[in-house]
């Protein structure tokens, strides 16, 4: 043979999966690997080995199934505040509800009743607005006429003490 | 050889990133050896290779929880063993000495080596270890890159798809660097072949 070729090279090669590391090696790799380790934590500062655990948790929690958990715990809280306000401020007193409706002729429109009772407080009343003061007669009129379509015969209904004022069934939440 | 169709390391690999210690101890047992005799021979140095082989899997151990799968497990690990190597040697340039690690007396009963004693006069004149001696000096004179595509397809076997996929590189130039570093080896051993004893 005048030189080796490539596939007595290859062959050769191949022999050297014979060359192992002393007997009883990787039986004995897999505790200096654990020693190593445990050297190496207690190399590391305090607040880096405390960030680890602390990340090593969090990815135990699997963090990526967990972004809905914010805005349920918003909800929650934003539910518990609104039924904190409804005990701690009670709905208005039933005194009002003693007030009888005033008597309104049934020509009488809802303008002209809200008017008489704002006008001993200042010079605005509904019955002559500022802004329609300025107006001409033509819109003014208009206003009027629209007030007596809207239910004008009719006496207005108040909601009093949070009970309806018809007599169905209500729901209780 | 053996490396895995479809990645059979998952579960592993899973029970590893969520903090199971044991899983990744199944995982370097498992590969201890291979990863062993893949430093070993980019090396040639027992001591250098057992300090390397606990910083691979030291760097696994941190890193296992960004691994995503992209590739597989055995893949992954080798790559990082590679990368390590041939940073390691980059930086201890031609400052080396070979430390040979034992020979497995089954190499007797092999048939390739049965056949390659028989037939060439220079092997079966040198002894186990001259021989031994010699295929490392030859490994070593090859730059560190060679030497990793001979180490994993003539030594681990490894087709040339999986070596691209180690380090990175197309099948081409896979291909090419052995076709090189072949012929490198023909060199050095022909050298063996006129002076047996050394």
């Amino acid at each position: 043979m005048d030189h080796f070729d490539d596939n007595e090279i290859g062959k050769l090669l191949r022999l050297k999966r014979y060359e192992q590391p002393p007997p009883g090696y990787f039986e004995n790799f897999l505790h200096e690997f654990h020693r190593r380790q445990r050297d190496e934590l207690l190399r590391q500062p305090i607040w880096s080995v405390m960030w680890q655990r602390l990340s090593d948790s969090l990815f135990r929690l699997n963090i990526p199934s967990l972004t809905s958990m914010p805005a349920a715990a918003a909800a929650v809280l934003v539910c518990a505040l609104v039924v904190a306000l409804k005990v701690y401020y009670p709905s208005p007193s039933s005194s009002i509800a003693t007030v009888p409706p005033p008597v309104v002729s049934p020509h009488e429109s809802i303008l002209d009743q809200m008017s008489t009772e704002r006008v001993g407080d200042n010079h605005f009343t509904l019955r002559s607005p500022l802004s329609s003061r300025s107006l001409g007669p033509d819109l003014s009129r208009q206003v009027n006429e629209s007030a007596y379509t809207h239910r004008a015969s009719t006496p207005p209904r108040y909601v009093l003490d949070r009970l309806p004022v018809s007599y169905e069934p209500s729901f209780n939440f | 050889m053996d490396q895995p169709r479809t990645d059979e390391d998952q579960p592993l690999v899973a029970r590893a990133q969520s903090g199971d210690a044991a899983a990744f101890d199944e995982l370097v047992i498992k590969y201890s050896p291979r990863l062993y005799g893949l430093i070993y021979n980019m090396t040639s140095n027992h001591e250098d290779t057992n300090d390397m082989l606990q910083d691979v899997f030291a760097k696994a151990y941190r890193a296992i929880k960004g691994f995503r799968g992209k590739s597989s497990f055995y893949t992954w690990i080798h790559t990082i063993a590679v990368n390590m190597t041939l940073n390691f040697l980059k930086k201890r340039g031609r400052r080396y000495h070979l430390s040979l690690d034992d020979v497995d007396a089954s190499i007797q009963n092999d048939k390739e080596f049965i056949e390659v004693t028989s037939t060439s006069s220079p092997v079966r004149e040198a002894d186990l270890t001259e021989l031994q001696r010699r295929l490392n000096e030859s490994m070593m004179k090859l730059s560190e890159e060679h030497r990793a595509v001979v180490t994993m397809f003539h030594i681990q076997g490894m087709p040339h798809a999986e070596i691209s996929k180690i380090l990175g590189v197309s099948e081409g130039t896979v291909r090419s660097r052995l076709f090189y570093a072949n012929r490198q080896l023909q060199n050095y051993l022909d050298e063996f072949r006129k002076n047996p004893v050394g």
